[in-house]
């Protein structure tokens, strides 16, 4: 036999300090799918403070009327980048990187299905970020056309700078990388449960990552032919997108939406599933109708493909056409309602303890309902030609993204922290950062409602001093200058907390699934041993055999 | 003419329609024993919106001035009647009907849901090639082939979701997939069909105008050849895709409603404790 000599030391500590022997190798060369979802949540919360960077130059350049700050072209890229970059370095891959580490925990494996394209998938997302924000340095920056880069304005010869390409082609790895991560979901979740983990126990978070791993895997190709695409038309002169040759720029929208809509379920349904692993834990209850939870996801997954026309009742698409699609739009918003009933249900008549990631969830329902409300609003055609591409859209999409998403990656993060780490997070700093974000949040996006049905449009450099504008738009600023000091009491606690958080025991939440049975932070292989599976929720079932969650299921 | 007139007097008793009805429903009848229960009543509004979708001034509309009367007739046709007919076959009638040898080795092929699915969605993309659809509106047999091809070819592709014989169905998730699917299948030819611009079908562009109603249709009702062959493909694609969706939420509805199979833990370790599942290397 031959000796095989590894090129990277096993590793056998589950979190290798930077600073010992290989330290820095052993994290880099890691196929380990609890490294690698760390390595993802780190390099998410570095891109969200360039993207908040990029979001506070933005809100400063819009505190006054006729301000500025800085240049159209530099505002048009800041709203670029910033967009882009919450959308595709943020929510995306901390969504995928949460759920990289907490799948194979859940269900009772050692890893994912292929660690080896696990580790690819991670490390397209930092290609693509560094291929993105190289443009910074190019000579005439980065891309200007918006997070849809809409055509003819991002084709030739409107856009004659790299931005555009760069862009692309950042973009294009992260997205190689997402059909990735959603085919090695599938396989782990599909093949690798422990027995007795049947698909009608999966914990909800796994069940909502399979539903959005199939998601990604048919709708992430559609937008990567239409960047390779555009790359054809703006390297090779082809001419898809450019009706002066014959091509289409609607086609370039249909491309992008048919893309896009289903992408906003991609950021929210894993949300769904934090929010359905923290209300129940800190309800003391478990979730209440959990097959509607989980059925319905389906649906949302197979409606949000067929909807996205309702980003374009301004193109002209037809009446008919429009009266379809606000139609399909708003069933979405049943499924998606009935979900909220489900959270409230479970926390009525509960014993509620509002520690931070419970605090993070029920503000959560609240923000999100608001998005969700003004959803259906704007999906009625006659309304939405009143408010498309005006703030209302701006605050209509926060409150579902940042109120939604966010919020709900929050309570995430303080609830899983001790898993990960082996400490709790600070409880105090956690309330600091909870109350500042709710207050600045509103205080940012509430008022941009007005401002919309007021009829100012978005990415817009400045706007004439009309009455009320300039100071709705001055507290909007102030608003966000409040998140900026949440975020960073948010980091703060985290780096103080890695040093002198309390030590967490492995289940310091009383909660039910398996990641809560192993040590925290789990060692390597994740397990030695894992209790048998006879109901939805293992843990309580292993602390309470008379009083199992189905009486009926037999240890064969 | 105004809009009650036509539709009082379009009605058109084609007599193959009547027949084929009445021999099913007797046929039907003889099988079951003609007892009235709640699957017969899906049966018979199976039949009774075959009837109707075949009787009706939606067909006689549909054959001759829109084209999106046409289309909601084969959404009937193909995923309705189809579907409530299996949904009233009983259990028994079917696993019978099964043991007899050329039926049970037939639909062994024809339930197959790779066959089903491509049946299924390529009877709706070939039957609306305009060339075809045109012969289609000139030749009347055709036409009866056509209607009945649709109610048939509709069974078979709802056999792998919803035959009366469990053994037969797909799993709930698995069956996702194969509606999903469908769907997109139909998407794309009703997104094609929307598009497209009107005139796609010639015969809709200058339907001739025997009872006169052209007036009507075009001007009052709105409904120029662009408009029509857009809610013609919308129709496909939208309601004709939630028929789809709501199906493969009944397969789930159902899956959750049903017992849980015990496919659960064997005792290794002690205290019944199993080892983790291993990465397959
Ligand atoms: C209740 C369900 C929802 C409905 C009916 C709905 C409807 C709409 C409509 C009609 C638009 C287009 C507005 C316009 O540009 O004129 C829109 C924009 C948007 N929605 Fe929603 N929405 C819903 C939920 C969500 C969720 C859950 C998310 C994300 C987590 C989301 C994210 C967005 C984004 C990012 C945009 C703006 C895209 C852009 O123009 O850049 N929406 N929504
Ligand atoms: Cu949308």
């Amino acid at each position: 036999m031959s000796t095989r000599i590894p090129l990277v030391p096993e590793n056998i500590k589950p979190l290798p300090s930077l600073k010992g022997n290989e330290g820095m190798l052993s994290w880099v060369s890691s196929v380990d799918h609890k490294q690698i979802g760390l390595m993802y949540l780190m390099s998410t919360l570095v891109f969200f403070i360039i993207g908040g960077l990029e979001a506070l130059v933005i809100r400063i350049q819009l505190a006054q009327p006729e301000f500025d700050f800085i240049s159209p072209e530099v505002y048009n890229q800041m709203f670029t980048m910033h967009g882009t970059t919450m959308i595709f370095f943020v929510v995306m891959p901390f969504l995928i990187g949460v759920g990289v580490y907490l799948v194979p925990l859940m269900i009772g494996a050692r890893d994912m299905a292929f660690p080896r394209l696990n580790a690819l998938s991670f490390w397209l997302v930092i290609f693509g970020g560094i291929l993105l924000y190289y443009s910074f340095l190019t000579q005439s920056g980065p891309s200007e056309v918006g997070w849809f880069a809409y055509a003819p304005l991002s084709e030739k010869p409107f856009s004659l700078n790299k931005g555009p390409t760069y862009w692309a082609l950042g973009l294009l790895a992260v997205g190689i990388s997402s059909v990735s991560s959603g085919l090695n979901n599938i396989v782990t979740i599909l093949t690798m449960r422990v027995k007795g983990m049947t698909m009608r126990r999966l914990p909800l978070f796994v069940w909502m990552i399979l539903v959005t791993s199939f998601i990604l895997i048919f709708v992430i190709p559609i937008i990567a032919s239409a960047f390779a695409m555009m790359l054809l038309d703006r390297l090779l002169d082809a001419t898809f997108f450019t009706p002066a040759h014959g091509g289409s720029a609607i086609l370039w929208q249909h491309f992008f939406w048919g893309f896009g809509h289903p992408e906003v379920y991609i950021l929210i349904l894993p949300a769904f599933g934090i929010i359905s692993e923290v209300i129940p834990v800190f309800s003391r209850k478990p979730i209440f109708g959990y097959s509607f939870v989980a059925g319905s996801t389906v649906a949302i997954g197979l409606l949000s493909v067929g909807v996205w026309a309702h980003h374009m009742f301004a193109v002209g698409l037809g009446n008919v056409a429009n009266a379809y699609f606000s139609l399909a739009s708003m069933l979405i918003a049943i499924p998606t309602g009935v979900k909220v009933l489900n959270w409230v249900a479970t926390m009525w008549g509960g014993k509620i303890y509002f520690a931070t990631p419970m605090l993070f969830a029920t503000a959560f329902i609240i923000e999100f309902v608001m998005g969700g409300l003004t959803g259906v609003a704007i999906a009625s055609a006659p309304i939405n030609w009143v408010t498309t591409d005006t703030y209302f859209i701006v605050a209509h999409f926060h409150y579902v993204l940042f109120g939604g998403s966010l919020f709900a990656i929050f309570a995430g993060v303080y609830y899983w922290f001790p898993k990960f780490t082996g400490r709790m997070m600070s409880e105090t700093l956690g309330k600091w950062h909870f109350w500042l974000t709710v207050v600045g949040f509103n205080m940012t996006f509430f008022i941009q409602h007005f401002l919309g049905v007021m009829g100012m449009p978005r990415r817009t450099y400045t706007y004439h001093d009309l009455p009320y504008w300039g100071s709705m738009n001055l507290l909007s600023t102030i608003g966000a200058f409040v998140l900026a000091i949440s975020v960073i009491i948010f980091a703060w606690n985290i780096i103080w907390s890695l040093k002198h958080g309390k030590k967490a025991p492995d289940n310091p939440w009383n909660a039910w699934t398996l990641e809560w049975y192993t040590t925290s932070p789990p060692a390597v292989h994740n397990f030695d041993l894992v209790p048998p599976v006879r109901g939805r929720r293992p843990l309580w079932d292993l602390a309470h055999p008379d009083q199992l969650d189905e009486p009926n299921s037999k240890v064969v | 003419m105004n809009i009650w007139q036509v539709l009082s007097s379009t009605w058109n008793m084609e007599p193959w329609v009547l027949v084929s009805a009445l021999a099913v429903l007797v046929a039907y009848g003889l099988g079951t024993g003609f007892k009235f229960t709640k699957l017969s009543a899906l049966f018979i509004t199976g039949i009774t919106i075959y009837v109707l979708a075949l009787v009706s001034p939606l067909d006689y509309l549909g054959r001759t001035y829109l084209f999106s009367a046409n289309m909601i007739q084969h959404i009937l046709l193909l995923l309705v009647v189809p579907l409530l007919l299996l949904l009233g076959i009983p259990k028994t009638l079917a696993e019978k009907a099964l043991a007899i040898e050329p039926i049970g080795a037939v639909m062994k092929v024809l339930g197959n849901p790779i066959v089903a699915w491509f049946l299924g969605v390529g009877s709706m993309w070939v039957w609306h090639l305009p060339s075809l659809h045109e012969s289609v509106l000139a030749n009347d047999n055709l036409y009866i082939t056509q209607q009945i091809s649709f109610v048939l070819i509709g069974m078979i592709f709802w056999w792998p979701v919803f035959a009366p014989v469990e053994s037969r169905r797909l799993s709930p998730l698995v069956s996702t997939l194969y509606l999903s699917s469908a769907c997109l299948g139909c998407t794309i030819l009703g997104m094609l069909i929307t598009f497209a611009g009107a005139g796609l079908y010639a015969s809709y562009m200058t339907p001739v105008d025997t009872i006169g109603i052209l007036p009507l249709l075009r001007g009052e009702l709105c409904l120029t050849p662009g408009v029509d062959q857009q809610i013609g493909g919308l129709t496909m694609w939208v309601p004709g895709c939630l028929i789809y969706l709501a199906a493969s939420m009944v397969t789930i509805a159902r899956w959750y409603g049903a017992p849980e199979d015990y496919e659960i833990s064997s005792n290794s370790g002690a205290e019944g404790l199993l080892t983790a599942t291993q990465e397959n290397k």
